[in-house]
């Protein structure tokens, strides 16, 4: 009898809102304070670096439209981080976007400042990854992110065409930066290596496919809508040209 | 992640007028991550203990909602608490409890646990507090006060000013999807279709935040701004008392803390072991 009740309110519980509370994957991205231990000044010498690469490469590149024009994109990604999506067998993620900027701009440096205000904003304001893990963070994701996915997109498109280059690129991305997470934690003594990886990495995988389907999707769509927005229908670099000569592009 | 709702609601916390929401930017920007640093360093329980009571007290003292801000510290700790549950079980140390396929929980491993738990709820009782007491332009101009590159503080700057309008851009989009019955978590409708329409929101948001950008950029232009432009900066204001008593009590509170850390809190047992 007590087993039949058991039974019976097991089958009432209702699972889609449960569903809809998962935690999403690209969180497990974002480490937290207090989980890199001594290690984290080191990353973020990392990520000074690399900020001063990135605002070197926009000031040679980028004509002054860079400002409102990336601030408006960290707002844009930022809001699209936001979107809980559904991945096969259950989960759900969100998109991270760092290849999408890296591969639509052609530069690993843009995924590094757009990511760094996104996450500087998160880590503030929302407590999404830590303000003393924010340098490891920025690393993982902008840094890490950006060149695995702006270098294997550059290595691929030659062979197998820009789209699916695009979204080796975006699933690599991802993968690699999960990995990354794992051994940054093994470094600092907070989780084994074995286990780190073979969590970050089955779990990664899988939120990897949102990324990838969803950094084609947009690109296609990009490409379709404002061509001249996409640095490789622009020439080497994304805003070397002006204003005007993108807009040639776009006539064309 | 962080819908409209908490970040309006964030926004409406920082328009109290308490002494902390009064205090200049930078000294409560600077404090709070000084704290944060502490307690990443620390290793002893008390020591974080302490400091959860002393920004519990700054909670009270900033007229801040107790219930909602323990809401957001409770909504953002299982971010951290995946890892944190496995801690007892793999460090390795003194066997205290023994279970099924021979999972073995540590005594080490679980100190580990309870000081990671520790950082982790007073790194995020200071960011509640933080963002409850500072409205994030503010935050954006006391970064630039204390030396970010101008280009970086303007994007910082500019990017919250967007924030807000670009969630309800997101917002509008999902409402129409609602509206003509689209759930991306429908098991009925193909996945393939499901992921074609997302894709097509979030190029949509993309190509709206582009083109923003680019009217933004004309308008800014229009009104006389160059490569070589500042944002509009308040002249430097001096810090009055409260800011330096604020400052005092903080930093005589982490000495004191320091110094009991070293020569007394020994003495409490497993609550001022130092844990490494």
């Amino acid at each position: 009898m007590k087993l039949r009740k058991v039974i019976l309110v097991l089958n009432n519980i209702p699972l889609t809102p449960l569903r809809k509370k998962q935690k999403r994957g690209g969180e497990k991205l974002h480490i937290p304070d207090g989980f890199l231990s001594w290690t984290w000044p080191i990353y973020y010498v990392i990520m000074f670096v690399a900020l001063y690469f990135s605002l070197k490469w926009a000031r040679k590149n980028l004509d002054e439209k860079l400002i409102p024009l990336i601030a408006v994109l960290s707002a844009g990604i930022f809001a699209i981080m936001s979107m809980n999506m559904p991945i096969p067998f259950g989960t759900s993620g969100h998109m991270l976007g760092g290849a999408l900027v890296a591969i639509v701009f052609l530069a690993p440096e843009a995924a590094v400042l757009v990511l760094f205000i996104v996450l500087l904003v998160q880590a503030l304001f929302f407590g999404d990854g830590g303000i003393t893990a924010l340098g490891a963070n920025v690393v993982n994701m902008g840094l890490i992110g950006g060149a695995v996915a702006y270098f294997s997109f550059r290595g691929l498109e030659k062979f197998t065409g820009k789209y699916p280059a695009a979204a080796i690129a975006a699933w690599l991305s991802l993968f690699i930066a999960a990995e990354v997470v794992a051994v940054e934690m093994w470094l600092a003594g907070t989780f084994p290596l074995d286990i780190g990886l073979a969590s970050m990495g089955i779990y990664h995988a899988f939120i990897g496919v949102i990324e990838a389907i969803l950094t084609v999707v947009v690109l296609i769509a990009l490409d379709k809508l404002r061509p001249d927005l996409l640095a490789w229908n622009r020439g080497k670099t994304s805003g070397g040209q002006k204003l005007e000569e993108s807009e040639e592009v776009a006539a064309k | 992640m962080n819908g409209v709702g908490s970040v309006r609601e964030l926004e409406r916390e920082t328009e109290k007028e308490s002494i902390l929401h009064l205090m200049d930017g930078r000294v409560k920007l600077i404090l709070l991550i000084f704290i944060i640093v502490y307690a990443v360093f620390s290793t002893q329980i008390v020591v974080l203990a302490f400091l959860e009571l002393y920004l519990l007290i700054l909670i009270y003292i900033s007229q801040v909602s107790f219930k909602s801000s323990f809401k957001r510290i409770l909504l953002l700790l299982p971010f951290g608490g995946f890892i944190i549950a496995f801690q007892p079980f793999i460090h390795p140390g003194d066997v205290i409890w023994t279970g099924i396929f021979g999972l073995q929980v540590t005594q080490q491993g679980l100190m580990w646990a309870v000081l990671l738990m520790s950082r982790l709820i007073v790194a995020l009782t200071s960011i509640v507090l933080l963002s409850s007491i500072s409205p994030m332009q503010e935050v954006a101009q006391s970064f630039r006060k204390l030396g970010m590159p101008r280009e970086l503080a303007m994007i910082f700057s500019l990017m919250i000013r967007f924030l807000f309008m670009f969630y309800d851009e997101l917002h509008r989009i999902m409402h129409a999807q609602k509206a003509r019955c689209f759930d991306a978590f429908n098991k009925k409708i193909p996945y393939k279709w499901r992921m074609k329409q997302l894709g097509y929101t979030v190029a949509m948001m993309f190509l709206r935040a582009y083109e923003q950008g680019e009217t933004i950029y004309m308008s800014m232009v229009s009104r006389g701004f160059s490569d070589q432009s500042n944002f509009y900066q308040d002249r430097k204001k001096k810090l009055g008392k409260t800011e330096y008593a604020y400052i005092g009590v903080t930093v005589l509170l982490v000495v004191c803390l320091q110094v009991l850390a070293m020569t007394h809190f020994y003495e409490l047992g497993v609550l001022g072991m130092n844990i490494i």
